[in-house]
């Protein structure tokens, strides 16, 4: 016969007291055990959080002294040991940017976006590291975010400190328009000191719109007369405008209240006096002076583009050469001398052109792009 | 109208509470949900306060040494002396006392792993939380049912809901913690516990939060695929994973073997043998120390060095595998995520570095290589993908996360038969239900139809005397068994038949081999079933070694011999007539 082997352990079933004291010990235990945990919790957020701050601090004091990489393994700590503290995430960022690692830096900032997309810090920070990443767009994108994001109470500099960083990549980009659009925000911010102004104006110059900036030096001008780079501003600001004559006598301005005299104050001078000296469209100049003005400049231009797509296609280099050999040869192949000025002008301006869409600007050619730009306007 | 005094009609609403029972398993799973997070949340706040003392900042160098020694040490002894149900992981011992002692945890045991592990662990062994912090749950909730004076079904219930309740807040990932519990403990995803589990998982996630502040396990970074092409990487990256799950369960394995044949008197200084290697790599790597979380956390952001998280991963496999396998208080959840996060980060790094335009950083691969090696070591694939899922809170992540799951657990069932619990369970002598054979409704269980055992046969006694033992018997096998317990089957007409060629002088034993050898692929050393298992498990036994009575044995000791079923009552059982049992009386014409 079958017989159940195993049988089912009897189970003390507890009386109706007992129920209750257990049930009481039980909760008696859960109200201790939340008073104890949350204590710990408390002592344990607090000594993370001072340990972090001086990780903190210690990370930050060797990346001033340029040991970035020790920087980063103590701001590493910092920002895992406290990681609601967004500065220090921020930080090993930035750290970790100047480290060279700009995808890791990328990373390291994604988390602390997505926690708090209004984040200046944060965005600014992202804008960099993009920057870095020659990511133009995206990086203009978080520069954005950061100058309409939230910043502490106070952090108005912060906020300035990342609109002209985007101010400075719309520069080196060389895109005016959106360069000028950031800069008529700021144009009459009364906040900026005369530093900050003469900056703003300088970028206008860049942006293409001199009159602006001679409108900024002019004030500053105002309040301090002995301004001697307010002078260089508006000599700078004439030389693009064309006004070469008045740019001279606002460097030779700037001389006079900076007797010490800068370097780039010669060069300035230098590169004035080269303009004035190879400008064919100067008034007041004699028709065979200016026959040799134009010739000057259609020759080094020519050198110009030569140098330029020589490297590129030596069979076009070659052809300029003896294209230029027969414009050059003198006024008797000419029918008239202002004929002559104005082919060699127009000239000038095509193989300008030419070479401007092919190759970067150069230093050497500083003069020669002032003077285009002027027969351009 | 007497109104009846406050003590009686709470009286009155506690035997109320008691009668219905889905009130108060719905009550019980709050408590236990509730309590079991904040000794969780303590669990975790204490080792991580005790382990920045043992490793202050800009500690020396030979501390790295000393301190793991010495806590294997002191917790080698304590496991050895007090608590020797607090060895391991947890989830083996969880599952025992489920299947075996009807779900019951003594609270000293939870008393030991707490201490143990928190030694351990703030010690730097590597070794994970969740393994053990299931058990405190499991052991809570058991320790609970009994002092409440449930019943042994109701107890058995709850364990696997302390279980969740723990898994939730070790992990931080509630939903998960409710599919590990019913795979890994219970091993049937359709267990009627669900809702409790659910429950339970979902208060002590709360309390974690309540506490913690509502920081996931790992800070990781958005995800995403920067090209189809990618995906073929996620391959690559499943076949590297289950590989690595593989050679990793099986060091673990092969080295707890080696360790278990060492004399028992060993016992409380193995856990030596671990501390003093942690030690030894931790002095030239400190990154091998304690579970590795923190490492995890770099590599997901994609601060990846290739050399060196290639070294990680295989140093993190050695000591894991020497710390488990010699008997240190720790689980293996977390150092396989570790492991399985290091190995996702080489492959990353290896795609990106051939690849860079078309793979995302290696902090992505870490994030898909945790899930495989979940996937590969745990054979999980389900739960892997949720859990991952959960820590990164990123929907985008499933795809590849499948992709290299899948593959993982594909290889990992290919080339590592038992999963990594199972053959755990089986080196302690354990015989528990495999997952996907637990109950369902309905199901007959070999209860139903066990009978008392004849008595066995010696392995020395003669075929004549056991002859005679058997004749006019109706079963078609015998049990054999030493003083040791069941050693195996013999067939009664394998004796009759030595006994016509005139062999009754030969042992049982040696008829055994003899029987073995006929039997060839079907022979078995001891087949058996389990009280547990349905009907139809004994049926596929008895088919698969031609055997029709079959030894029903203890899930503790397999040589613990409950009874035996046998074929006729098996049918019985599914009330299928046998023509020997026909009344012919009523039928003339037959």
């Amino acid at each position: 016969m079958k017989t159940p082997v195993v049988q089912p352990a009897p189970t003390p079933a507890a009386s109706v007291s007992e129920f209750i004291a257990t049930f009481a010990v039980i909760l008696v235990t859960i109200a201790g055990l939340l008073l104890f945990d949350t204590g710990l919790a408390r002592i344990d957020v607090s000594g993370r959080k001072l340990f972090a701050a001086r990780e903190f601090d210690t990370g930050q004091r060797l990346i001033a002294e340029g040991r970035i990489e020790q920087g980063v393994e103590h701001l590493r700590a910092a920002s895992t040991l406290d990681g609601e503290n967004s500065v220090y995430g921020i930080a090993l960022a930035q750290a970790t940017l100047a480290d060279g690692r700009p995808r890791a830096a990328e990373q390291m900032l994604m988390p602390l976006l997505e926690r708090d997309p209004a984040s200046g810090a944060a965005n600014l920070a992202m804008a960099r590291v993009l920057t870095k990443e020659e990511r133009n767009a995206d990086a203009k994108a978080y520069y954005h975010s950061a100058i309409y994001g939230l910043w502490p109470q106070g952090a108005e500099k912060d906020r300035t400190a990342a609109r002209f960083e985007l101010i400075d990549l719309l520069a080196r980009s060389n895109e005016k328009q959106e360069l000028l659009s950031e800069l008529l925000p700021i144009q009459d911010d009364s906040t900026n000191d005369a530093a900050q102004r003469k900056r703003i104006a300088h970028l206008f110059v860049v942006a293409g719109s001199p009159a602006r900036a001679v409108a900024i030096f002019r004030e500053v001008l105002r309040r301090d007369q002995r301004d001697a780079e307010a002078y260089v501003g508006l000599a700078e600001a004439a030389l693009s405008i064309g006004d070469f004559a008045t740019a001279r006598t606002d460097l030779l301005a700037a001389q006079k209240l900076m007797p010490t005299d800068s370097t780039s104050l010669k060069s300035r001078m230098i590169l004035t006096d080269s303009v004035i000296a190879l400008d064919p469209t100067q008034v007041g100049l004699s028709l065979p002076e200016q026959v040799r003005r134009s010739r000057n400049l259609l020759e080094l231009t020519l050198i110009s583009v030569r140098r330029c797509v020589g490297v590129q296609a030596p069979q076009v280099a070659a052809a300029l050469d003896s294209a230029g050999a027969m414009l050059l040869l003198g006024p008797a192949r000419v029918a008239g001398q202002a004929q002559s000025i104005e082919q060699n002008i127009s000239l000038a301006e095509q193989m300008w052109g030419l070479r401007r869409s092919r190759c970067a600007p150069e230093s050497q050619d500083g003069a020669l792009a002032i003077i285009h730009n002027r027969i351009a306007q | 109208m007497k109104i009846p005094a406050l003590p009686q009609r709470l009286r009155r609403a506690v035997e109320d509470l008691r009668r219905k029972e889905d009130r108060l398993s719905l009550l019980l799973s709050l408590v236990i949900g509730a309590l079991v997070g904040l000794v969780v949340v303590a669990f975790i706040l204490l080792t991580g306060r005790l382990t920045s003392l043992m490793y202050p900042a800009a500690g020396p160098g030979w501390r790295r040494v000393l301190v793991p020694t010495l806590g294997s040490l002191i917790t080698g002894y304590l496991l050895y002396k007090y608590f020797p149900l607090a060895r391991g992981s947890g989830i083996q011992q969880t599952r025992a006392a489920l299947f075996i002692h009807d779900g019951r945890i003594s609270l000293r045991s939870v008393v030991g792993k707490f201490v143990t592990t928190t030694i351990s662990l703030a010690s730097g062994i590597p070794l994970g939380r969740e393994g053990p912090a299931v058990y405190m749950g499991s052991g809570l909730a058991s320790v609970i049912a009994h002092r409440l004076g449930l019943t042994r079904l109701q107890i058995r219930s709850l364990v696997p809901v302390g279980g969740a309740a723990a898994f939730a807040a070790a992990f931080n990932t509630p939903i998960a913690a409710v599919l590990f519990s019913l795979q890994a403990i219970v091993g049937d995803l359709h267990a009627p516990i669900l809702g409790s589990a659910v429950l339970a998982s979902a208060t002590s996630w709360v309390v974690l939060h309540l506490v913690l502040g509502d920081n996931p396990l790992f800070n990781v970074p958005a995800f995403h695929l920067v090209s189809l092409a990618e995906l073929g990487v996620y391959v690559v990256l499943g076949i590297v994973g289950g590989l690595s799950s593989v050679g990793f369960v099986k060091l673990l394995l092969w080295l707890r073997a080696r360790f278990a044949k060492l004399p028992r008197a060993s016992l409380w200084i193995q856990p030596l043998a671990g501390g003093l290697t942690v030690g030894i790599f931790g002095l030239f790597v400190p990154q091998v120390l304690g579970v590795g979380y923190d490492q995890v956390e770099r590599v997901l952001n994609g601060d990846v060095v290739l050399k060196a998280v290639l070294i990680l991963a295989a140093l993190k496999i050695i000591t894991t595998s020497v710390a488990y396998a010699s008997g240190n208080a720790g689980g293996i959840l977390g150092p396989t995520l570790v492991i399985g996060s290091m190995v996702g980060a080489s492959v990353g790094a290896v795609a990106h570095l051939l690849f860079p335009a078309s793979t995302a950083g290696a902090g992505a691969y870490a994030l898909v290589g945790m899930g495989t090696a979940f996937a590969g070591t745990i054979r999980m694939p389900l739960t892997s993908v949720i859990m991952v899922f959960e820590i990164t809170r990123d929907y985008r992540i499933i795809g590849p996360l499948l992709i290299s799951n899948l593959i993982a657990y594909y290889i990992s069932q290919k080339l590592q038969k038992e999963p990594v619990y199972e053959a755990l369970s089986h080196q302690d002598g354990l015989h528990l239900p495999t997952r996907g054979s637990g109950a369902q409704p309905g199901v007959r269980r070999v209860s139903t139809a066990i009978r008392d055992a004849p008595g066995s046969l010696a392995p020395e006694m003669k075929v004549g005397e056991a002859a005679e033992r058997v004749t006019d018997s109706k079963f078609e096998s015998w049990p054999v068994a030493d003083e040791l317990g069941l050693v195996g089957l013999v067939r009664t007409r394998h004796i009759e038949a030595a006994v016509k060629q005139g062999r009754e002088d030969m042992t049982i034993a040696r008829l055994m081999q003899i029987a073995r050898r006929s039997d060839g692929e079907r022979s078995v050393d001891l087949p058996h079933v389990h009280n547990d298992q349905p009907l139809s498990r004994a049926l596929a036994r008895m088919r698969d070694n031609g055997h029709k009575v079959l030894p029903v044995v203890s899930r503790a000791n397999a040589r613990i011999m409950l009874g035996v079923v046998t074929l006729a009552d098996i049918l019985e059982e599914y009330g299928v007539e046998r023509a020997d049992q026909l009344d012919y009386r009523d039928h003339p014409d037959l």
